[in-house]
């Protein structure tokens, strides 16, 4: 008798623990929202991010700077080297902003004060639209004339690639991004960068 | 004088009816939570090819899916927004699935502990592996149609490697560890976008996959894929393996890719039918001969319906308190009437063409061995989670009995039996979710055509025309048409 109803004390007091797991488990995440400066790196996922993107265009171009392309081209001609940015392709496992990332490298060279943009294929149709317009509705004196363009001297081109391996929850990613300034007379590879990066994410497989 | 017993013989005899009567309500309403009829519309509105409003029967039903199902609710509407031409739609919620699975791979014991006590419902749905891979094959497809062949190649490389990682994880070579169709996708947006050698490893890949499951996939060498290869391995030069593929394959026409240059090609890819649902199949264990009496007698009362059922079972079982219930999830297959398109190509001048889709994926096969494999973990899984329930609600009936004691305690033991036990019985329920806006059956088919505007007419092989569209093709160009074949 006593041990039978220990035994029903014991179970109850079982259902009560399981219930109190069950009534733990309903409490949820909340969401927070702190700012932080652009220049904090936030690795979260463990994809290509704005770090990624900024860090690799900054050390790319100091390179290319420091290259004697520059020097040999401003020597000669007397003036600064006018580029133009090609295709960058992406051959990554991500779906990468290719985009923001040459925006950032036209930014960082722009501002290097040392070669001249010029707007690249798929901006040019715009401007040129917008030319046409000026020539039928804007002031004759404001007008923009077409033919005097200037035409770049090189084309930056590359490729953002990745290796991936993964097991047991456990990622290896390598990026490789090179890129290459071709001397749009000669076909010529004048600068040839190349960054690589390689980042281990790890994922625990249980947590309370 | 005051009597101290009657005041908690009649608190105990309140406190026992509202028991029972909550017992009951619980009961009624945890076994009334029956599957949601959504998808019933859903293909309703596809028969009508109506497919926005398919896509808002999906989206209406958001909350409904719950926060446990986010993965499933991406999937779904992943391919009705697909179905509806809104690619980039489809895609953002593709996307958020795959993140959601990837953050699945951390289990929480929590989630565990508390889906053991009640059903596998209560875990988050992560899909089965070939539904995880056809999320990257359904973004392949949207990146191709909206022209973004990078992007496209980027979703060929995530199912190469997850393909990659999933085979190295099963050690069972005759298990779902690899998948046909999507490497056969591959290459073909590999192939499409001018990388003809990385179009050939996946369409070798493909080749070999299809060999290896032919056994339980019941999907053949596509017969397309053999002139893939010869044309292929023709253009990198590989003599040996152009050699070994002609051997194989010596009736299979095709063209070089010198042959093909001038041409756009087109893609034709047919979903038919519907992807099989999951039921739940009771198994209703008696522990005693009185039990087995009351199983006895109540499935022959109530066998053809014991979906509807459920409310009834578990009262009936929660009284007699010694029937352990464990439900496992049965497939049932919606096969397709359309073993095979008929797709015409119709220019503004000139002679149409025709073109006839073959299968590349059958994925009730694939969810038929999916389950199997799944099977043995289910069903112990489902047992020891019957017997723990049963288990606890036992004690809990004896606890209650005994801490009340006196004339009362049978009573408030009954009241708790039922509630506990009724519960367990009304609790138990198969994990019946599965990725339902998938079709049976995927069709292919790949024809090079002049460059022009074409009139697409599609004539399923048991009837008339079905469907007209037009696509305009530049040479080197590939076309993306995707078509719903729903009977």
């Amino acid at each position: 008798m006593g041990s039978s109803m220990r035994s029903g004390q014991c179970c109850s007091n079982v259902a009560v623990l399981v219930l109190v797991l069950i009534g733990l488990s309903g409490c949820g995440a909340e969401t927070k929202v702190t700012r932080v400066d652009e220049g904090v790196v936030t690795d979260l996922s463990g994809r290509w991010n704005d770090t990624d993107s900024r860090m690799v265009a900054e050390t790319m171009v100091k390179e290319a700077l420091e290259y004697p392309w520059l020097n040999n081209f401003s020597q000669s001609k007397r003036r600064q080297p006018v580029v133009v940015v090609g295709t960058v392709m992406n051959n990554s496992h991500e779906h990468i902003s290719v985009q923001t990332f040459v925006t950032d490298l036209e930014r960082e060279l722009t501002n290097s004060q040392k070669v001249t943009f010029v707007a690249a294929k798929n901006e040019r149709d715009e401007v040129r639209t917008e030319r046409k317009e000026q020539a039928m509705y804007a002031r004759e004196d404001t007008q923009k004339s077409p033919g005097k363009e200037i035409g770049a001297d090189y084309m930056m081109k590359g490729t953002i690639a990745t290796i991936l391996d993964e097991a047991d929850g456990t990622k290896a990613m390598f990026y490789q991004i090179d890129l290459q300034m071709v001397d749009l007379e000669s076909n010529a590879k004048v600068w040839y960068g190349q960054k690589k990066i390689k980042k281990v994410i790890e994922k625990k497989r249980t947590v309370f | 004088v005051s009597r101290p017993t009657d005041h908690a013989s009649a608190r105990w005899g309140v406190c026992v009816s509202g028991q029972i009567s909550t017992a009951f309500i619980l009961i009624l309403l945890l076994a009334g939570c029956g599957p949601s009829n959504r998808y019933i519309l859903v293909d309703d509105k596809i028969l009508a090819s109506d497919y926005q409003q398919a896509d808002a029967v999906i989206q209406k039903a958001e909350d409904e899916y719950g926060s446990k199902s986010r993965v499933l609710y991406g999937m779904d509407r992943g391919m009705t927004l697909q179905l509806a031409g809104e690619y980039q739609q489809s895609n953002a919620v593709l996307e958020q699935a795959e993140e959601e699975i990837d953050r699945l791979y951390t289990r929480h014991i929590r989630t565990e502990s508390f889906a053991f006590v009640t059903n596998d419902n209560s875990l988050p749905f992560e899909g089965e592996p070939y539904e995880q891979i056809m999320i990257n094959v359904l973004k392949a497809l949207n990146y191709a149609s909206l022209n973004q062949w990078q992007d496209a190649l980027v979703e060929a490389r995530r199912i190469d490697h997850h393909l990659n990682v999933l085979a190295d994880r099963t050690k069972d070579k005759t298990a779902y560890r690899d998948d046909g169709f999507a490497r056969y996708l591959s290459g073909i947006l590999y192939e499409s976008a001018g990388d003809v050698n990385n179009a050939f490893i996946a369409y070798r890949k493909a080749y070999e996959t299809f060999e290896a499951m032919r056994s339980w996939s019941r999907t053949g060498v596509p017969v397309q894929l053999r002139a893939d290869l010869l044309r292929t391995t023709d253009a990198l030069h590989l003599t040996q393996e152009f050699r070994e593929y002609q051997q194989l394959f010596p009736e299979t026409a095709w063209k070089s890719i010198h042959e093909l240059q001038e041409l756009a090609q087109v893609l034709v890819i047919s979903y038919n039918g519907r992807a099989p649902r999951k039921e739940d199949q009771f198994l209703d264990l008696p522990i005693s001969l009185d039990a087995l009496q009351l199983v006895l007698i109540n499935q022959g009362f109530s066998q053809a319906t014991r979906q509807q059922h459920r409310a009834a079972d578990s009262v009936l079982y929660g009284l007699n308190g010694r029937v352990v219930r464990v439900a496992l999830p049965k497939l049932v297959s919606q096969k397709t009437q359309v073993p095979v398109d008929t797709v015409t190509l119709s220019p503004e001048q000139g002679a149409p063409v025709t073109v006839r889709t073959e299968l590349a994926q059958d994925v009730t096969a694939l969810a038929d061995k999916a389950l199997s494999e799944r099977m043995a973990g289910i069903a112990t899984k489902a047992v020891a989670r019957a017997a723990f329930k049963f288990s606890l609600a036992e004690g809990a009936t004896r606890g209650a009995e005994h801490a009340v004691g006196g004339e009362y305690g049978p009573w408030v033991g009954l009241a708790v039996g039922l509630l506990t036990k009724g519960f367990a019985v009304a609790s138990e329920e198969s994990d019946k979710r599965s990725w339902r806006t998938l079709p049976d059956e995927i069709h292919l088919a790949r024809t090079w055509v002049s460059p022009g505007i074409y009139r697409l007419q599609r004539a399923a092989a048991s009837g008339g025309a079905v469907s007209n569209k037009t696509i305009s093709v530049r040479a080197g160009e590939t076309a993306i048409v995707i078509q719903r074949v729903i009977q």
